[in-house]
Protein backbone atom coordinates (compact mmCIF):
# COMPACT_ATOMS: atom_id res chain seq x y z
CA UNK A 1 0.00 0.00 0.00
CA UNK A 2 1.57 3.16 -1.09
CA UNK A 3 2.60 5.50 2.09
CA UNK A 4 0.80 8.90 1.89
CA UNK A 5 2.86 11.92 1.09
CA UNK A 6 3.32 14.13 4.29
CA UNK A 7 3.86 17.18 1.93
CA UNK A 8 0.76 17.06 0.44
CA UNK A 9 -1.07 16.58 3.97
CA UNK A 10 1.18 19.69 5.02
CA UNK A 11 -0.04 21.79 1.98
CA UNK A 12 -3.76 21.10 3.23
CA UNK A 13 -3.66 23.43 6.29
CA UNK A 14 -2.81 26.21 4.20
CA UNK A 15 -5.32 28.48 3.13
CA UNK A 16 -5.70 30.40 -0.73
CA UNK A 17 -3.60 33.10 0.74
CA UNK A 18 -0.58 30.43 2.14
CA UNK A 19 -1.32 31.43 5.72
CA UNK A 20 -0.64 27.58 8.17
CA UNK A 21 -4.37 27.48 9.55
CA UNK A 22 -3.20 24.81 11.98
CA UNK A 23 -0.59 27.45 13.12
CA UNK A 24 -3.60 29.24 14.34
CA UNK A 25 -5.50 26.46 15.52
CA UNK A 26 -2.41 25.72 17.76
CA UNK A 27 -2.56 29.47 19.25
CA UNK A 28 -5.90 29.65 19.64
CA UNK A 29 -5.65 26.51 22.27
CA UNK A 30 -3.43 28.45 24.10
CA UNK A 31 -3.98 31.21 26.55
CA UNK A 32 -3.02 34.68 26.02
CA UNK A 33 0.11 34.52 28.74
CA UNK A 34 1.03 31.33 27.02
CA UNK A 35 0.48 32.96 23.22
CA UNK A 36 2.95 35.65 24.75
CA UNK A 37 5.15 33.38 25.86
CA UNK A 38 5.80 31.26 22.61
CA UNK A 39 6.23 34.54 20.51
CA UNK A 40 8.55 35.73 23.53
CA UNK A 41 10.79 32.60 23.74
CA UNK A 42 11.40 32.64 19.99
CA UNK A 43 12.17 36.85 19.56
CA UNK A 44 14.43 36.19 22.45
CA UNK A 45 16.05 33.30 20.93
CA UNK A 46 16.80 35.82 17.33
CA UNK A 47 18.09 38.22 19.47
CA UNK A 48 20.44 35.83 20.96
CA UNK A 49 21.64 34.62 17.81
CA UNK A 50 21.56 38.41 16.82
CA UNK A 51 24.14 39.02 19.71
CA UNK A 52 26.28 36.15 19.03
CA UNK A 53 26.76 37.03 15.57
CA UNK A 54 27.02 40.94 16.41
CA UNK A 55 30.32 39.10 18.09
CA UNK A 56 31.59 37.33 15.31
CA UNK A 57 31.04 38.97 11.99
CA UNK A 58 30.03 36.78 8.46
CA UNK A 59 32.67 37.05 6.59
CA UNK B 1 17.25 45.60 21.94
CA UNK B 2 18.68 42.63 23.93
CA UNK B 3 15.23 41.75 25.06
CA UNK B 4 11.48 40.87 24.23
CA UNK B 5 10.26 40.34 27.36
CA UNK B 6 6.13 41.57 26.43
CA UNK B 7 4.52 39.71 29.19
CA UNK B 8 6.73 41.60 31.84
CA UNK B 9 6.79 44.89 30.13
CA UNK B 10 2.83 44.97 30.10
CA UNK B 11 2.81 43.75 34.07
CA UNK B 12 4.74 46.64 34.75
CA UNK B 13 2.42 48.94 33.48
CA UNK B 14 -0.09 47.12 35.41
CA UNK B 15 1.31 47.59 38.49
CA UNK B 16 1.94 51.33 38.06
CA UNK B 17 -1.92 51.16 37.30
CA UNK B 18 -1.42 52.55 34.30
CA UNK B 19 -4.74 53.12 31.71
CA UNK B 20 -3.58 51.60 28.19
CA UNK B 21 -4.76 49.49 25.53
CA UNK B 22 -2.36 47.33 23.33
CA UNK B 23 -2.61 47.74 19.77
CA UNK B 24 -0.47 46.64 17.18
CA UNK B 25 0.33 43.09 16.54
CA UNK B 26 1.14 42.21 19.90
CA UNK B 27 -2.82 42.93 20.18
CA UNK B 28 -3.08 40.57 17.37
CA UNK B 29 -0.58 37.44 19.40
CA UNK B 30 -2.57 38.08 22.34
CA UNK B 31 -5.53 36.72 20.71
CA UNK B 32 -4.10 33.91 18.51
CA UNK B 33 -2.37 35.21 15.46
CA UNK B 34 0.47 33.28 14.91
CA UNK B 35 3.05 36.04 14.17
CA UNK B 36 5.70 37.83 15.68
CA UNK B 37 7.02 41.45 16.87
CA UNK B 38 10.32 42.98 18.10
CA UNK B 39 8.13 46.05 19.93
CA UNK B 40 4.71 46.15 22.52
CA UNK B 41 2.53 48.89 20.46
CA UNK B 42 0.16 50.81 23.23
CA UNK B 43 -2.61 53.70 23.44
CA UNK B 44 -2.21 55.39 26.84
CA UNK B 45 -4.76 57.43 28.31
CA UNK B 46 -3.56 60.98 28.35
CA UNK B 47 -5.01 62.20 31.48
CA UNK B 48 -2.32 63.82 34.23
CA UNK B 49 -3.13 61.33 36.51
CA UNK B 50 -1.97 58.43 33.75
CA UNK B 51 0.85 60.01 32.42
CA UNK B 52 2.59 60.22 35.81
CA UNK B 53 1.60 56.61 36.16
CA UNK B 54 2.87 55.94 33.15
CA UNK B 55 6.14 58.11 33.47
CA UNK B 56 7.04 55.99 37.13
CA UNK B 57 6.05 52.65 35.09
CA UNK B 58 8.73 54.13 32.27
CA UNK B 59 11.33 55.05 35.04
CA UNK B 60 11.50 51.53 36.20
CA UNK B 61 11.58 50.31 32.65
CA UNK B 62 14.75 52.73 32.32
CA UNK B 63 12.82 53.78 29.44
CA UNK B 64 14.77 56.35 26.34
CA UNK B 65 14.11 57.22 22.88
CA UNK B 66 15.21 54.85 20.61
CA UNK B 67 17.79 55.21 18.03
CA UNK B 68 18.28 58.55 19.42
CA UNK B 69 21.99 58.73 20.86
CA UNK B 70 21.39 61.69 23.67
CA UNK B 71 19.42 58.59 25.74
CA UNK B 72 16.78 61.13 26.28
CA UNK B 73 13.91 59.91 28.64
CA UNK B 74 10.66 60.50 27.75
CA UNK B 75 8.58 63.80 29.79
CA UNK B 76 5.03 64.49 30.65
CA UNK B 77 4.79 66.79 27.88
CA UNK B 78 5.58 63.90 24.92
CA UNK B 79 3.61 62.08 26.62
CA UNK B 80 0.33 64.37 26.78
CA UNK B 81 0.57 65.02 23.16
CA UNK B 82 -1.03 62.56 20.23
CA UNK B 83 2.29 61.56 18.61
CA UNK B 84 4.08 58.00 18.74
CA UNK B 85 6.81 57.84 21.77
CA UNK B 86 9.11 55.02 19.98
CA UNK B 87 10.86 53.70 23.45
CA UNK B 88 13.48 51.33 24.38
CA UNK B 89 13.40 49.61 27.68
CA UNK B 90 15.34 47.25 29.88
CA UNK B 91 12.53 44.52 29.23
CA UNK B 92 12.56 45.40 25.46
CA UNK B 93 10.79 47.82 22.86
CA UNK B 94 7.72 50.09 23.94
CA UNK B 95 5.92 52.18 21.62
CA UNK B 96 3.75 54.71 23.69
CA UNK B 97 1.14 56.37 20.82
CA UNK B 98 -1.02 59.15 21.82
CA UNK B 99 -3.05 58.10 18.69
CA UNK B 100 -3.65 55.81 16.25
CA UNK B 101 -5.67 55.58 13.15
CA UNK B 102 -6.24 58.80 11.79
CA UNK B 103 -6.27 60.05 15.95
CA UNK B 104 -7.92 57.78 17.49
CA UNK B 105 -7.66 58.51 21.35
CA UNK B 106 -7.81 55.65 24.68
CA UNK B 107 -11.06 57.00 24.79
CA UNK B 108 -12.25 56.28 21.46
CA UNK B 109 -10.84 52.77 21.11
CA UNK B 110 -11.70 51.71 24.70
CA UNK B 111 -15.60 50.36 23.49
CA UNK B 112 -13.24 48.11 21.25
CA UNK B 113 -11.24 46.25 23.69
CA UNK B 114 -11.45 43.15 25.54
CA UNK B 115 -9.93 42.34 28.94
CA UNK B 116 -7.05 39.68 28.84
CA UNK B 117 -5.62 38.08 31.56
CA UNK B 118 -1.43 37.91 30.92
CA UNK B 119 -1.13 36.17 34.42
CA UNK B 120 -3.02 35.02 37.35
CA UNK B 121 -3.47 38.63 38.61
CA UNK B 122 -2.98 40.84 35.74
CA UNK B 123 -5.22 41.52 32.91
CA UNK B 124 -4.98 44.70 30.07
CA UNK B 125 -7.02 45.92 27.64
CA UNK B 126 -7.03 44.42 23.91
CA UNK B 127 -7.99 45.75 20.46
CA UNK B 128 -10.53 43.34 19.22
CA UNK B 129 -8.64 41.43 16.26
CA UNK B 130 -11.19 42.83 14.10
CA UNK B 131 -10.91 46.52 14.63
CA UNK B 132 -6.85 45.57 14.77
CA UNK B 133 -8.05 44.32 11.13
CA UNK B 134 -9.89 47.38 9.91
CA UNK B 135 -6.70 49.51 11.28
CA UNK B 136 -4.36 47.98 9.32
CA UNK B 137 -5.84 47.48 6.43
CA UNK B 138 -6.59 51.69 6.23
CA UNK B 139 -3.11 51.88 7.41
CA UNK B 140 -2.43 50.54 4.15
CA UNK B 141 1.30 50.55 4.34
CA UNK B 142 3.21 47.56 2.73
CA UNK B 143 3.85 45.96 6.40
CA UNK B 144 -0.01 46.57 7.39
CA UNK B 145 -1.35 44.87 4.62
CA UNK B 146 1.01 42.33 4.45
CA UNK B 147 -0.30 40.94 8.38
CA UNK B 148 -3.90 40.89 6.92
CA UNK B 149 -4.24 37.29 5.64
CA UNK B 150 -3.10 36.31 9.08
CA UNK B 151 -5.36 38.81 10.73
CA UNK B 152 -8.59 37.61 8.56
CA UNK B 153 -7.41 33.72 8.79
CA UNK B 154 -7.51 34.15 12.36
CA UNK B 155 -10.83 35.79 13.13
CA UNK B 156 -12.11 33.22 10.43
CA UNK B 157 -10.86 30.33 12.77
CA UNK B 158 -12.10 31.69 16.05
CA UNK B 159 -15.32 32.16 14.56
CA UNK B 160 -15.42 28.72 13.22
CA UNK B 161 -14.57 27.47 16.92
CA UNK B 162 -17.69 29.70 18.01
Amino acid sequence: MPQADPSEAAAETHDANGVDRAQIRDMLRLTPEQRLLRVQEFVESVLEIRELNEKRPVR
Amino acid sequence: MKSARFGETLRVLVRHDVEFIVVGMAAGILQGVPLTTLDVDVVHRRTTENVARLLNALDELEAIYRGDPRNLSPSASHLMGPRHQLLSTTLGDLDCLGTVDDQKTYEDLLPSTREMHISESARVKVLELSVLLEVKRRAGRPKDLAVLPFLEATLDEIRKQG
